[in-house]
């Protein structure tokens, strides 16, 4: 390996001391910790639109009967809601993560291709912008959920459809290359002295995450493709009249759908393998068994689509090996829970914010992961299927599971970013708020879907009307807590406090032993053997 | 040969071409002079194979081992019912 | 190139939002045009050339640097493992398509004509057949959901023919390439340019054979809109000599390379990453063969 990375020996010398000034500093960064900020701010604004689309579902769902909305715009909100999440808020937000914080704690002075790192960035506004501008199109905005199946999405679908597929392709363009870049850093970027085996856990998630993402986007790609040739070109991919059929698409998409919600959690696991640890004040218990789990479930991933599929016509044969292997998932990840309640099994434990998001996450993200597991159970899964009881379990996975680690690990490493303190107290008041309204909003969508009331409905009977309006109240708390949560980020960065380089007395990484708010080039010269033991997860 | 046989052999060195391609793949990835060698040797062996399963192919059809899949039709009406 | 340098971490680029503009002006040209809008077209026209631009500037960019020497080899080693995972990602793109060709062919088709235990299909729809052929369900006037009447190929493709030529091209010009790299590693260059000229020659000729196998194809009725054999085969053929295309721009810029004095016998990443892609291409293709054609 290449020991020297002194970037001040180079002839550039006087170019890589700061940044640049104005907005074309933006533009023309590539610098990871600029785009990691554009990332996160960029997820923070999708989170809102999307959140704002949730409103909307939740205002006209908060009686029954037609109140606000036509069904067809309810259905595009519904859609839409799910589609930024996902593509919009969620994953960026994490390759924002992993662009902040990968190079400083593996002790490189950036990422790999630090111009590629500025392009996948830089494609998602122009994606976000074409997927949103649909809703001005005529027919409106896609109408068919965000697993667009044939033929809602090809022979129903309206003409804005076509822009949506080139922003799937755009956003899964930009996926990969922000795959490819973080693959390249923490293979090819690390400290010489660390091994692999010293990789703090969020790096090795986010290593494995980057797997997923290069196998499972082309494959959306793919799919979203011979959509457009099948609404454009007359070709029968997804019908049956040509000989093609409409199961394949749901076959092809939840080959991708699959490991894309793997991609969503792992580095959540990963953010919270460093919290725990922190806040209980002791090493994370077993860290092999931790990376071996993540790439378990990252192999298993690829395995069990199908049981997305039960009620589509399955032969028998086929709906037990996708239960089976999808009952499978549950132990490394059983591992995983484990060993998050055992590394604060004895702790001396403080409950900053970071901690209480990170405790919630563990508490209902396993409550998602139970509900996951009910679904898989194909006997069971004719009477779950399509209803709320789906939407309450990935709402606990993906809200209080990654979002809630996202959040976590805003606040845990804001002082890193900004060098100053948040305000502790109202980040308490804020976690609170949220995590009891949260509940509200989707701890009764459990009852409303056993009791079999479907997803993606303008309206409903009239039995349901109580834990509809129940969860909408929750809906609305919940959402109106993202307002507070951009006041203590905005107040932080403006009027917070000097924070001190190392904020959390339990903390340990690299990030730590850079100065209070992190350098521009993050290790000019790479950390020593000792300094990475001192601060390695796996000791 | 049985049309089974000659299509699992051929199946079989499609994968040992994949496996020859990834292997090179691995020699580009490590780079320097022992990558070099690696990724050249690993891709003459998939141009040999490839070509050996070209006229193999040609061969077997020739033989009538395998058919072809796709049979010179002259009218729509001359079909090959496939129903079971 | 000397190893005691620092990793080069550039200070801002343009080249990104210009492909982001120029990729996006494609697209939503594209999709206009798609809808009979009448500015789509030279919107598209116009991304194209923005995209091509960014991907000229950009390469020359970073060959130019590469050239001067500030790149070291873990420089070179990030370029390395992007090239061969973006290689992995297309390996997936292709994937999804012979999945596609796999699930139907193996499956949906059969299914139709009640294969399985689909035993009602012969009572529903009596004398109703199904086969890979294409023409055994094409029926004349039947229309797809997509409101398109499907077109019914009064012949298929003959694999002994254009195929079958192609194919020997094909793997030749992987022959002629492995000719060259071996010429570069021992460093006769003279010998290099040959060998590449006569790689991109058999690249093209292959493109050009693919095309006037399309328009018999097309003159034969067999269409995308011939169902689904019609489909894929179009679709996996087509991406696939799209990636050809780009292969022998790839090549020829190689080429040039070497006329230049770039590259050497122990240091040549941009040869090797092209020359991998280029097999990969063959690979591709000789997969395509086996399974459209022969399997």
């Amino acid at each position: 390996m290449t020991t020297a990375t002194d970037t001040s020996a180079t002839a550039h010398d006087d170019h890589h001391h700061g940044p640049e000034k104005g907005l074309m500093r933006w533009i023309k960064t590539t610098n990871h910790k600029d785009i990691g900020s554009l990332y996160m701010w960029f997820a923070f604004t999708m989170l809102l639109v999307g959140g704002a689309f949730a409103m909307g579902i939740r205002a006209e769902l908060l009686q029954p009967g037609l109140q606000l909305m036509e069904p067809q715009f309810f259905n595009q909100l519904t859609t839409m809601h799910g589609l930024i999440m996902v593509f919009g808020a969620i994953m960026p937000a994490f390759v924002g993560l992993g662009n902040w914080l990968i190079p400083m704690m593996v002790g490189a002075p950036d990422m790999a291709l630090p111009r590629m790192n500025n392009w996948s960035f830089w494609i998602l506004p122009f994606a976000g912008g074409i997927l949103l501008s649909t809703f001005f199109m005529e027919g409106g905005a896609p109408a068919f959920g965000w697993t667009f199946y044939a033929p809602l999405s090809t022979t129903f679908a309206p003409d804005s459809t076509d822009f949506f597929i080139f922003a799937v392709h755009l956003l899964g363009f930009s996926s990969i290359m922000g795959a490819i870049n973080i693959i390249a850093t923490v293979l090819n970027m690390r400290a010489p002295e660390m091994k692999l085996m010293d990789m703090p856990l969020f790096v090795w998630t986010w290593l494995i995450t980057s797997f997923l993402l290069i196998g499972a986007m082309p494959v959306l790609a793919g799919a979203v493709t011979m959509m457009l040739t099948d609404r454009n070109f007359g070709t029968a991919f997804f019908d049956a009249t040509g000989g093609g059929d409409p199961v394949m698409f749901q076959h092809i998409f939840w080959f991708f759908g699959h490991p894309e919600v793997y991609i969503m959690i792992l580095p959540a696991f990963g953010v919270v393998s460093h919290i725990i640890p922190t806040f209980a004040r002791k090493p994370l218990f077993g860290y092999s068994s931790m990376v071996y789990a993540t790439a378990s479930i990252a192999f298993l991933s690829y395995i069990v689509w199908a049981h997305h599929m039960f009620l589509t016509g399955m032969p028998v044969a086929g709906e037990l090996y996708f239960m089976y292997a999808t009952m499978l998932i549950a132990v490394p990840t059983g591992v995983k829970v484990f060993n998050w309640v055992s590394t604060m099994w004895r702790g001396s434990m403080t409950f900053e914010a970071p901690m209480l998001w990170a405790i919630s996450f563990v508490f209902l993200f396993t409550i998602g992961g139970f509900s996951g597991l009910m679904l898989g159970i194909a006997p069971a899964d004719i009477q779950y299927h399509d209803t709320y009881f789906v939407v309450a379990h990935f709402h606990y996975v993906l809200v209080t599971g990654a979002l809630w680690s996202i959040i976590a690990a805003t606040f845990y490493w804001l002082p890193k970013w900004t060098g100053k303190m948040y305000n502790e107290k109202l980040a308490k008041v804020h976690f609170w708020w949220a995590v009891i309204s949260v509940n509200v909003l989707f701890f009764p969508q459990h009852f409303l879907g056993l009791a079999g009331m479907p997803r993606r409905i303008p309206d409903y009977s009239l039995q349901f009307a109580d834990f509809n309006f129940i969860s909408s109240i929750g809906g609305f708390a919940f959402g109106a807590s993202f307002i507070l949560l951009t006041y203590i980020v905005i107040d932080c960065i403006r009027n917070g406090k000097p924070a001190s380089a190392r904020p959390w007395e339990g903390a340990k990484g690299l990030e730590w032993t850079l100065e209070p708010k992190a350098q521009y080039h993050s290790f000019n010269t790479p950390p020593s053997r000792k300094l990475i033991e001192a601060e390695s997860q796996n000791s | 040969m049985g049309v089974f046989m000659t299509e699992v052999l051929v199946v079989l060195v499609i994968l040992a071409i994949m496996v020859a391609l990834g292997f090179g793949l691995l020699g580009l990835l490590k780079g320097g002079k022992a990558g070099s060698d690696r990724m050249f040797k690993s891709l003459v062996i998939r141009v040999s194979l490839s070509i050996a399963l070209f006229l193999f192919v040609m061969f077997s059809g020739y033989m009538g081992w395998i058919q072809s899949n796709i049979v010179m039709l002259d009218a729509p009406t001359k079909q090959t019912p496939v129903q079971k | 190139m000397s190893k005691e340098q620092a990793y080069y971490v550039p200070h801002g680029t343009y080249w990104p939002i210009i492909g982001s503009i120029g990729i996006a002006m494609l697209f939503v040209g594209f999709a206009n045009q798609m809808h009979g809008v009448e500015w789509g077209g030279s919107v598209m026209a116009l991304g194209f050339a923005i995209t091509v631009f960014m991907m000229f500037g950009w390469f020359g960019q970073v060959v130019n640097e590469s050239i001067s020497g500030i790149y070291n080899s873990q420089v070179d080693r990030s370029f390395r493992w992007g090239m061969s995972w973006f290689i992995f990602s297309e390996v997936m793109f292709f994937a999804a398509f012979f999945g596609a060709l796999f699930y139907a062919r193996q499956l949906s088709v059969p299914w139709l004509g009640g294969a399985d235990n689909n035993i009602y299909t012969p009572e529903l729809w009596n004398g109703f057949k199904t086969g890979w052929d294409a023409v055994a369900f094409t029926t004349p006037g039947t229309t797809l959901q997509s409101g398109v009447e499907m077109s019914v190929p009064t012949q298929l493709v003959n694999t002994w023919g254009l195929p079958a030529l192609n194919t020997l091209l094909l793997l030749l010009s992987g022959v002629t390439l492995t000719f060259a790299h071996h010429a570069l590693r021992a460093g006769h260059r003279n010998q290099i340019i040959g060998w590449l000229v006569a790689t991109i020659a058999l690249g093209v000729a292959f493109l050009g054979f693919q095309i006037m196998e399309y328009g018999h194809a097309y003159h034969d009725g067999l269409k995308l809109t011939s169902g689904i054999y019609g489909s894929t085969f179009y679709l996996l053929t087509g991406f696939h000599g799209f990636h050809v295309t780009v292969g022998v721009i790839m090549l020829t810029v190689i080429l040039y390379r070497i006329q230049k004095g770039h590259f050497t016998a122990d240091n040549h990443f941009g040869f090797e990453g092209v020359a991998w892609y280029w097999h990969f291409v063959d690979v591709v293709w000789l997969g395509l063969f086996i399974f459209v054609y022969w399997l």
